[in-house]
C-alpha cells in the first residue's frame, strides 16, 4: 500500500470519527478523555473495532491518534474560563458527587494519562497546571466559605 | 641499517594514515550527531515552544482577569505561582534549544551550508538579541510574574522564529533528500 493511499485512508477515517462520534461529544475535554480511553496503556496504540473493520488497524490507530492530538490542541488553546466550564460539565456528566469528583481528580490526577503520546512536555505541563487551577476554582465554588472570599484583595498584574 | 630505517619509515607512515583515517571518521560521526541534535532542537522549538497559540496562552492576560474576578485570594496566588513556573520553564527551554542550534551553526553548519556573510551576521545578531531577551525575561518573570513584560516575550519569540527559519535552510542543505522524506514519515503532526 502506498503512503499516499494510506494518508488518504487516514483522512477518510478521521472524517468518519469526527462525523459519527466526536460530533456527539462537543467539548474538547470530553473528547480527549474518550480518545485516551481508546488507547492501550502498555503500547500507546489506539483500538476501535468498527473503524479497523472499515479500514485497517493501522489506519484506525493513526486516525484516532490524530483526533486525539486535535482535541488536546483545542483544549490547550482555550481560555481558563472555558476549561473551568468544560470541567464542570464533565464532572456533571459522570453523575458523581461534585466534591468526590474534585477530591479524586486532585488526588489521582487522572488527566495526566489523557494527553497524546507525542505531546511536548511544556504543553502537557501547561494543561496540567490549568486543570489544577480549574479544580481549585470548582472546589472553592462548592465550598461557600471559600467562595465568599472571591471578592477579597486581588493580585496586581505584577505579582 | 638502511632496511631498519625503511621499516621504521613505513611503520610511521602506516600509523599516520591510520590516525588520519580515524580522525576523519570521528569528524563525520560528529557532524551526523550535530545534525540530528539540531533537527531535534528545531522540531521542539517549532512544534512545542514557539507556536503562537501556546505562547499567547502561557502569557494570556484574560486568564488573569478571570481568576481575579472569580477566585478567592489563595487561588489567585496559586494561579500566579503556576503561571510564573510555566513561563520560566518556557524561557529556559527556548534558551536551551536555541543554544543547541547556535552550537550547531558555530561547529558545523557554517562550514558546509554556504551561508552568505549577511545571513551569518543576521544569525549572530539574532542569537545575541535572543540571549539578551531571555535573560531580561527571566529576571522580569522572577521579579514580577508573567504579565508585565509582553514586549520582551514578543521580542524573544520573534528572534527565536528568525533563528529557526535560518536554521531550517542550513539543515535542509545538509540533510540528504531521502533522509528528509524518512523524517517526515516517521514524525507525526504536532500535538
Amino acid at each position: 500500500m502506498s503512503s499516499s493511499t494510506t494518508r488518504m485512508d487516514v483522512e477518510r477515517a478521521v472524517d468518519d470519527v469526527r462525523r459519527r462520534t466526536l460530533s456527539r461529544i462537543p467539548r474538547p475535554l470530553d473528547q480527549m478523555v474518550y480518545l485516551a480511553s481508546m488507547r492501550d496503556y502498555n503500547t500507546g496504540l489506539y483500538y476501535h473495532d468498527g473503524l479497523a473493520a472499515t479500514y485497517t488497524q493501522e489506519v484506525a490507530c493513526e486516525a484516532l491518534a490524530e483526533c486525539h492530538r486535535e482535541a488536546f490542541r483545542r483544549l490547550l488553546e482555550g481560555s481558563l474560563e472555558q476549561l473551568v466550564g468544560q470541567l464542570e460539565s464533565y464532572a456533571g456528566s459522570t453523575h458523581t458527587n461534585p466534591r468526590d469528583f474534585i477530591a479524586t481528580w486532585k488526588k489521582l490526577e487522572p488527566y495526566r494519562v489523557t494527553v497524546p503520546v507525542e505531546t511536548e512536555p511544556l504543553s502537557a505541563e501547561l494543561l496540567f497546571s490549568n486543570l489544577k487551577i480549574a479544580l481549585a476554582i470548582l472546589e472553592s465554588r462548592s465550598d461557600p466559605r471559600q467562595g465568599a472570599q472571591a471578592a477579597s484583595p486581588r493580585l496586581s498584574p505584577g505579582q | 641499517m638502511i632496511q631498519l630505517i625503511l621499516f621504521l619509515l613505513v611503520g610511521a607512515l602506516l600509523l599516520l594514515s591510520l590516525l588520519l583515517f580515524a580522525g576523519r571518521n570521528s569528524g563525520a560521526e560528529g557532524t551526523g550527531a550535530a545534525l540530528v541534535e539540531a533537527q531535534q532542537a528545531l522540531k521542539t522549538l517549532q512544534r512545542g515552544l514557539l507556536p503562537a497559540p501556546i505562547v499567547s496562552r502561557i502569557f494570556a492576560a484574560d486568564d488573569l482577569e478571570y481568576v481575579r474576578r472569580n477566585a478567592p485570594q489563595n487561588i489567585q496566588e496559586l494561579f500566579s505561582r503556576e503561571r510564573r513556573r510555566i513561563a520560566l520553564d518556557w524561557v529556559r527551554h527556548v534558551r536551551s534549544e536555541v543554544i543547541r542550534l547556535q552550537h550547531f551553526h558555530r561547529e558545523t553548519a557554517r562550514f558546509y551550508s554556504e551561508l552568505k556573510m549577511r545571513t551569518e551576521l543576521e544569525l549572530a545578531l539574532n542569537f545575541a538579541a535572543l540571549a539578551l531577551a531571555c535573560r531580561a525575561l527571566q529576571i522580569a518573570l522572577f521579579l514580577r510574574g508573567p504579565y508585565p513584560a509582553p514586549r520582551i516575550v514578543e521580542a524573544a519569540t520573534a528572534a527565536a522564529v528568525r533563528i529557526c527559519s535560518i536554521s531550517e535552510i542550513s539543515l535542509a542543505f545538509l540533510t540528504p533528500p531521502g533522509l528528509t522524506a524518512f523524517d517526515k514519515q516517521s514524525i507525526g503532526p504536532a500535538a
